[in-house]
């Protein structure tokens, strides 16, 4: 069995997100038709839900002289073999890719931390070298 | 038992259909949508197996209903929108990786979502309620990954496309196996799957 903590990063959307359900299924739990089967699962995701809740830290915009640099929650537009794509690089409970939402957990989200715009960022495998050119980088948290 | 028959009917035409991702790129005999979730059912099982308080059942149960709207709503690309007409200019495409602006990116998933989602709400129509509302409840858990188990199949799935990509290519070097490797670099943050597709890279591309 692998064992490994990972930080919990919420934007306070996706906190309020995972409050309302939590409270919706306390509420549910407490109903007392509920099927058994259904309350076995309401009960894992409510401690999954929980231990969300109390240990999340928050992802907030950085100050505005900090904004030059990638940080969680900044959206960074890049430009990759020739093409611009962005990417809003977020917690893994909140990553969505095709929404445009990556992970801090992920190769690319990893590399883009910390960089500035005008720099780029090598991802490399072994069959292709793949180079993101940082053009912009924003906070529309 | 009529209403199961029908449903068993309808999900059964998933041994037929073809994933659209080969048919585009021309490959011989392409998997059909029932294969591709035979093998992210085994691969979200064993995977699973490796992490810690994973619900495996709910993993299995949330692989073998990923895909039964696709009977109706037929297999969405990501280049749908952007298909050119003539062939010459298609194969180019194949060998990008698609790229859109994040609220392009927002409007083809919200349009993907609703064609699945009617179709998951016709074929499961004839299913008692209880059964109706597990496989609803699953795949939305798989479409937004609402819990562990949700996020983790999310991208089993992408993991078993990128091997059936490597073995296509395994076969035909044509194949253009590049896109998914700038994928793969993008998407995957679970860190077994991480190690698991690090582990492909040097099976298949080592010398």
């Amino acid at each position: 069995m692998v064992n490994y903590q990972e930080k919990i990063y919420l934007t306070g959307r996706g906190l309020e997100k995972f409050k309302k359900e939590y409270e919706r299924l306390l509420e549910t739990r407490n109903t007392k038709d509920e099927d058994p089967e259904n309350l076995v699962l309401i009960n894992q995701r409510v401690e999954e839900l929980s231990t969300i809740i109390k240990t999340y830290e928050l992802i907030q915009a950085p100050p505005k002289h900090k904004q030059h640099i990638v940080n969680l929650g900044a959206t960074v537009v890049v430009e990759v073999g020739g093409q611009i794509d962005e990417f809003t690089i977020l917690g893994t409970l909140e990553a969505n890719p095709s929404l445009g939402k990556i992970s801090n957990e992920s190769p690319v989200g990893r590399a883009l931390f910390g960089r500035k715009i005008g720099d780029e960022v090598i991802i490399s495998s072994n069959i292709k070298t793949i180079i993101y050119k940082i053009k912009e980088i924003k906070y529309e948290l | 038992m009529n209403n199961f028959i029908d449903f068993f009917i309808e999900v059964g035409k998933l041994k037929k259909q073809k994933r659209s991702g080969w048919v585009l790129r021309e490959v011989k005999n392409p998997e059909t949508i029932a294969e591709h979730t035979f093998r992210v059912a085994l691969m979200g099982w064993l995977l699973a197996d490796k992490k810690e308080k994973l619900n495996t059942e709910r993993i299995v149960k949330m692989a073998l209903i990923h895909d039964i709207g696709e009977v109706y709503a037929g297999d969405i690309t990501p280049y749908d929108s952007i298909l050119p007409k003539n062939k010459k200019d298609l194969k180019k495409l194949m060998r990008t990786h698609p790229r859109f602006s994040n609220i392009e990116k927002r409007e083809l998933a919200l349009e993907k979502h609703k064609k699945e989602w009617q179709a998951l709400i016709k074929i499961t129509s004839k299913l008692e309620r209880k059964l109706r509302e597990e496989i609803l409840d699953l795949w939305l858990d798989y479409e937004e990954g609402q819990t562990k188990e949700g996020r983790f199949l999310k991208q089993v799935d992408k993991v078993e496309n990128l091997l059936q990509a490597l073995e296509y290519w395994g076969k035909d070097k044509n194949f253009p196996i590049i896109p998914w490797w700038i994928e793969a670099r993008e998407i995957f943050s679970d860190p077994i799957l991480l190690d698991f597709i690090e582990s492909l890279d040097k099976k298949f591309h080592s010398r």
